[in-house]
């Protein structure tokens, strides 16, 4: 079923959605940096889950 | 997806909110009481009865200790959320519109209405969380009375010292929590009445529904609209899946239900949107009335909606929702 809806939608439509969600993506790496920056201002504890998601974003 | 039927409330619902964990669903209702439900099984547990009036919004902190209510009999009560038991009473001038925790749960936001000579207001609570709560201040942190069009809905983003705000005339607004300016406004984030506010996991980002038909993604810091969903139905209630790249829509006119209502199942759906592409993806019917209110659980796999039939309906998603990738393998980060 996937294979079939994936042949129908056109190579623009796939490029426009990528579009999208590389944008979605930028804009939501920028906005995590953002809210870890209030957090440490703030002093409290910052989670480790983002601690190394962080790290990982380095990495790339 | 076969949904549970939570029967108990004898009036339309308000608002839902489930716990951090997510085992809990809380929901108040114009009949004056609060209950909260088992979502797994959509068992009673409990009921908070104390108010005298509709109980417009709750919330709940993130321990699962305390609950907040605002209602039309003038009150905003804190609750004990395991024994049930009214620990604090605030008395304001007017109705509680909307209450909201902080992310460490030791303040609460709320709106007051605008009415009879009493200026519509925004107030902050420091909640002392020593002791068994009880002994809480009168008084509010920040007072202050917004100009201009009045507030509706209200929450605590990630920056520090600001309220966030949806209003009557269609704003969303960033006041300063202690000196009540309004330090960033988008008069046109929507044309009409902003009827929810639902934040990101993290608060960096919400989306709103508003009777103007559409629901739209803001970013918390700008107040930019990133994005929009237009449907053809006035909206009541907008939430954000923490886990699929969706949003979920309720509304509904009351007009529409005349026609064709089926014994078993309602018309009044609860719409999916595709948060990024701006595309509806899906909908799940059943309410009578109008869906007021839409919750989702923070593990996102279930989501509830309460109407104005008086019903909760809670849907646990199929592993075919939550494995699937109907547009591929673009990775979309939350």
């Amino acid at each position: 079923e996937d294979a079939v809806e994936e042949s129908t939608v056109s190579a623009e439509l796939i490029a426009y959605r990528k579009r999208l969600v590389d944008e979605w993506n930028a804009w939501r790496l920028q906005t995590q940096e953002e809210v870890l920056a209030e957090k440490r201002a703030r002093g409290s504890k910052v989670d480790t889950k983002h601690a190394e998601d962080e790290d990982r974003e380095e990495i790339e | 997806m076969r949904p549970i039927l939570l029967q108990g409330h004898e009036r339309s619902l308000t608002q839902i909110k489930f716990n951090r964990e997510g085992d809990l669903l809380f929901s108040c209702s114009k009949d004056l009481t609060i209950n909260v439900w088992f979502s797994h099984n959509g068992e009673r547990l409990g009921t908070y009865e104390g108010h005298n009036g509709a109980v417009w919004t709750i919330d709940v902190d993130s321990q699962s200790r305390f609950m907040v209510s605002g209602s039309a009999d003038n009150e905003m009560r804190l609750w004990s959320v395991q024994t049930g038991k009214c620990l604090f009473v605030w008395e304001f001038p007017t109705a509680v519109k909307h209450v909201a925790f902080n992310e460490d749960d030791d303040q609460i936001v709320c709106i007051t209405e605008q009415r009879m000579g009493h200026q519509g207001a925004i107030r902050v609570f420091n909640i002392n969380r020593e002791g068994d709560g009880t002994n809480q201040s009168l008084e509010p942190v920040s007072l202050f009375h917004p100009v201009g069009s009045k507030p509706t809905v209200c929450a605590f983003p990630y920056m520090s010292g600001l309220i966030l705000t949806g209003h009557e005339s269609g704003k969303v607004a960033l006041f300063d929590a202690k000196t009540g300016d309004e330090v960033l406004n988008n008069e046109r984030a929507h044309m009409d009445n902003v009827t929810d506010l639902q934040l990101s996991a993290d608060r960096s980002y919400f989306v709103t529904s508003s009777k103007d038909k559409t629901a739209r993604i803001h970013d918390a810091k700008t107040l930019r609209v990133l994005k929009t969903f237009s449907t053809e139905t006035p909206l009541n209630s907008a939430a954000l899946a923490p886990d699929q790249p969706y949003v979920l829509l309720g509304g509904g006119q009351e007009a529409m239900s005349v026609t064709t209502t089926s014994a078993r199942q309602g018309k009044f759906e609860t719409r999916f949107w595709h948060k990024v592409f701006e595309e509806e993806v899906g909908r799940v019917k059943g309410h009578f009335g109008p869906v007021n209110t839409i919750a989702i659980h923070p593990q996102g796999i279930a989501y509830a909606s309460g109407g104005e039939d008086g019903f909760v309906r809670v849907h646990h998603f199929d592993e075919s929702y939550t494995k699937a990738k109907p547009y591929g393998d673009l990775e979309i980060i939350n």
